[in-house]
């Protein structure tokens, strides 16, 4: 007989099937991958840059979910490990300020809907509300999140080009 | 027959609904779709597909065009939504459709405001009165509560997380 799901993966499960995740999937901004439970892998769309890959992959740390935030590492599926600094998205101002190879050991983002780095960072539920983590919208706060820095920030490429 | 997944989003209601409709749907079948996940069609609400201009009309029997896998379906009593959207000083009004998304709004601004593609790509809609910035891919009726079809923006800055 099979153990029960723990409550967290259920509701990550539930997400996965909701309109405003298929929305995305069908509109080409997101995919699911793969969930080693805690651990999902998602892919996210970027537009064309000079040596810059078509999509960037994260592994998200569900453990928890929903009431507790996620966290997400950029990461190379196909050869599952973490993906080396040198292909981490960059930017000018904006996106390099998230992407930071060098903040814990390039395990999150420097975002604060991360669980790993919005911890000591209280400040930041004054300074950026809206990029916190929303337990009611859950993954889908985080993947628009990605998204938008993507598509409507100074996403520029990726740091070794 | 080939099924085509829509997502509903009904003024005032929260959330997107997933239906399927054939793949030649009519507007007739558009509006079978839509009742049928429980939205009342009153007289007064428009359909707009995507991010068109005019909502959708004709027979019934009229195949709608444009209509395509994961198409937005947006059922709205607005017809235009009147955007307002403050940058420094400077104050502009556009009107756009109700399934026009935030990335619209921006470019507008962007245009109207003379700002340079590089500064744009540092600046945010957010919310008049709030700390609310929707994400760009957000259609403009989504944002809109009660019954006045308007919306405002301030276009400010956006902050780089540090500290």
């Amino acid at each position: 007989m099979n153990a029960p799901l723990p409550p967290d993966r259920v509701l990550f499960e539930l997400d996965l099937t909701a309109p405003a995740f298929r929305c995305g999937e069908i509109e080409g901004r997101w995919r699911h991958l793969s969930t080693t439970w805690p651990h999902a892998v998602f892919s996210l769309a970027a537009p064309p840059r000079p040596g810059a890959p078509e999509q960037f992959e994260f592994l998200f740390n569900c453990s928890g979910y929903r009431a507790t935030p996620t966290s997400a590492q950029p990461w190379d599926h196909a050869a599952n490990r973490p993906l080396p600094g040198a292909r981490w998205p960059t930017g000018p101002k904006i996106v390099s300020s998230v992407f930071r190879p060098e903040w814990k050991n390039g395990q999150c983002l420097y975002l604060p809907c991360d669980r790993m780095s919005i911890e000591g960072h209280p400040n930041w539920c004054n300074e950026h509300p809206s990029r916190l983590w929303q337990p009611e919208r859950g993954i889908i706060c985080y993947l628009e999140q990605l998204h938008g820095l993507f598509f409507d920030s100074d996403y520029s490429g990726v740091r070794g080009a | 027959m080939t099924q085509n997944i829509i997502f509903i989003q009904v003024h005032e209601r929260p959330g997107v609904i997933e239906a399927q409709v054939i793949e030649a749907a009519t507007l007739g079948d558009v509006r079978k779709a839509i009742e049928a996940v429980g939205v009342v069609l009153e007289a007064e609400m428009q359909i707009f597909l995507d991010e068109a201009e005019e909502p959708l009309h004709g027979d019934h029997g009229h195949v709608v065009h444009g209509l395509r896998h994961g198409s937005r379906v947006h059922v709205t009593r607005c017809k235009r939504i009147k955007t307002t959207v403050h940058y420094l000083e400077r104050t502009a009004e556009h009107e756009f459709a109700p399934g026009a998304r935030v990335r619209a709004v921006k470019a507008w601004a962007a245009h109207t405001f003379k700002v340079s593609p590089k500064d744009a790509a540092e600046h945010v809609l957010q919310i008049c009165k709030s700390t609310e910035r929707p994400a760009a891919d957000t259609p403009l009726h989504e944002l809109v509560h009660g019954h006045p079809c308007a919306l405002c923006f301030d276009f400010v800055p956006e902050k780089r997380v540090e500290g």
